[in-house]
């Protein structure tokens, strides 16, 4: 709104200048056409003033309001912590806010995109002014901004951010994680279970004689493979095990709080469910097996690199070995 | 020595404005929250854009940041950013005289920053015949690591700040919290144009 004061203090040196009374039309007329709600109250919180932006996106009958307690006027409002809110504006004699950010809305009002969006009420952002005049009590002026457009992009915004990073972290054939994501992951385990010195385990396993499937099926035969193997072994996991795609037809679980013993039962189950798994592919009968290594951190592992390298070894051995089945790390010191 | 650096006159001049409203702020503050406030007396300093980040980040545990907007007629303009470590923020609610359930963590820290914010420009501005507006508090997106890391994704558009440095203590809720007031320098010249008028009229 204008400045009175400071208006009329140029009406001496300004043709144009406007009377007092023309100032207060036109301030008013701008009240009651901006598209944000103004609300008066006295120190009692007793609505003294609205303009018609409030009007129209309340139903409540214009002549009751005035006078109304606003606590009563609209009862979906927090009334402990706003009138707190309100006494600090006209002890403090300081402006005070209230974001959608933090809280979604103060008032249930309709808003403009009640078809477009999803939300039921207008969301908000407030603020409340102390305002000083001749009469001897103070007021507070309550701004009501509608903010329902920016904050159904800014919901847009974090979904699309939530999936870029899911996806960021999948591998696109397989839908497990990928091999940046899985590396990441065990940075941190690692880094956990040194500071809390808890057990770690890790297997790696690689698909038998994938290139001959490959030569022989063809390569849509191979991804085929790829998924199924990767959702067998995803049901066999716990939640906290971290399983990734570590490359081509490689790869690797990490199992959190899991000492040796339960990281070899784990991985001769999938060992076996692989073996046995019925596959078909175009109706024809898919044989398939894995070879795992498993290797537990131990003190002397220096790096997480090193025991992807433990678990490593231990895979070329069960490989060596004949695949289709599981060697530990350890077996492979003794033997 | 550049145009945006204080005079020792200035600086004091400042000083003794600041001293001032802290004053009479922490008055106003105690009566409204019902508790003793104490300020500790506020540090003045230039500050590069630069060391602001080294300054900042010699500041641990911070949790997080809010910051507020403050504009005043003469070109006073500013930002204030109140900053939070986790153990001086838990009793928030229960200072303001809120139920704990009312409002969240987030809205507790904005709260209490705007009030601890406008309270004292508010007086500052009286000081020296001005009228702040302020806009709405933001919490700064997640501070977990660090303030520093926040500011150095942040590039700044200035070279030299005038910072103030005020911390608030409420000992009864054990309550800390520091307020960086950070002052541009295209308005750092208006500024030392409001102290040397004031200092003339002495």
């Amino acid at each position: 709104m204008f400045d009175i004061n400071a208006m009329t203090s140029l009406k001496n040196t300004s043709k144009s200048a406007l009377t007092e009374p023309v100032i207060k039309q036109i301030n008013i007329q701008i009240a009651n056409q901006i598209n944000t709600g103004v609300l008066v109250l006295d120190a009692e919180f007793n609505i003294v003033l609205w303009n018609r932006f409030l009007q129209i996106h309340t139903d409540k009958d214009a002549a009751n309001i005035i006078g109304q307690s606003i606590f009563i006027a609209f009862p979906e409002l927090p009334e402990r912590w706003l009138s707190r809110k309100l006494s600090a504006v006209l002890q403090l004699n300081t402006p005070s806010f209230c974001s959608w950010q933090q809280r979604h809305h103060l008032f249930e009002l309709p808003h403009t995109r009640p078809i477009t969006t999803d939300s039921e009420f207008m969301a908000q952002n407030c603020t409340f002014l102390p305002i000083e005049t001749e009469c001897k009590h103070k007021h507070i002026c309550i701004l009501i901004e509608d903010v329902t457009d920016v904050c159904h992009y800014q919901g847009q915004l974090q979904k699309t951010l939530e999936e870029l990073a899911q996806m960021s972290r999948i591998d696109g054939l397989t839908q497990i994680y990928n091999r940046r994501h899985w590396q990441e992951s065990l940075v941190q385990e690692y880094a956990k279970s040194r500071r809390h010195t808890k057990n770690l385990s890790l297997i790696m396993l690689d698909l038998d004689l994938f290139k001959l499937l490959n030569d022989n099926y063809g390569h849509q035969c191979g991804d085929m493979v790829l998924i199924e193997i990767s959702a067998l072994i995803s049901s066999l996991l716990r939640v906290e095990d971290i399983f990734g795609r570590y490359g081509g037809e490689e790869f690797a679980i990490i199992l959190p709080e899991t000492n040796l013993t339960g990281a070899m039962e784990l991985a001769q189950r999938i060992c076996h469910s692989i073996a046995t798994a019925q596959l078909k592919y175009n109706g024809q009968a898919i044989k398939v097996t894995v070879s795992l290594g498993v290797a537990q951190l131990s003190e002397q592992t220096s790096s997480y690199e090193e025991l992807i390298t433990h678990a490593d070894l231990a895979l070329y051995q069960a490989k060596s070995q004949g695949r289709n089945q599981v060697c530990s790390a350890t077996n492979m010191a003794t033997n | 020595m550049s145009e945006f650096h204080l005079t020792e006159d200035q600086q004091d001049c400042l000083q003794e404005i600041i001293n001032i409203a802290m004053g009479q702020a922490s008055d106003q503050l105690a009566r409204y929250l019902d508790t003793f406030v104490y300020l500790k007396v506020p540090s003045i300093e230039s500050i590069g854009a630069k060391d602001l980040l080294q300054t900042l980040s010699q500041q641990k545990n911070t949790m997080a940041v809010v910051s507020q907007g403050f504009f005043g007629y003469e070109g006073i303009r500013g930002e204030a950013l109140l900053s939070y470590q986790e153990e001086d923020s838990g009793r928030i609610a229960d200072l303001l005289g809120y139920e704990p359930d009312e409002l969240s963590k987030d809205e507790q820290l904005i709260d209490i920053s705007s009030i601890l914010t406008t309270t004292f420009l508010n007086v500052f501005a009286r000081q020296i015949d001005n009228q702040m507006s302020y806009n709405a508090p933001k919490l700064l997106p997640s501070v977990q690591n660090s303030l520093s890391e926040h500011l150095q994704e942040m590039t700044f558009n200035w070279d030299l700040a005038l910072k103030v440095n005020i911390s608030y203590q409420v000992t009864d809720y054990s309550f800390n919290c520091n307020m960086i007031l950070l002052i541009p320098e295209t308005a750092i010249v208006n500024i030392k144009h409001v102290l040397d008028r004031i200092l003339a009229e002495f």
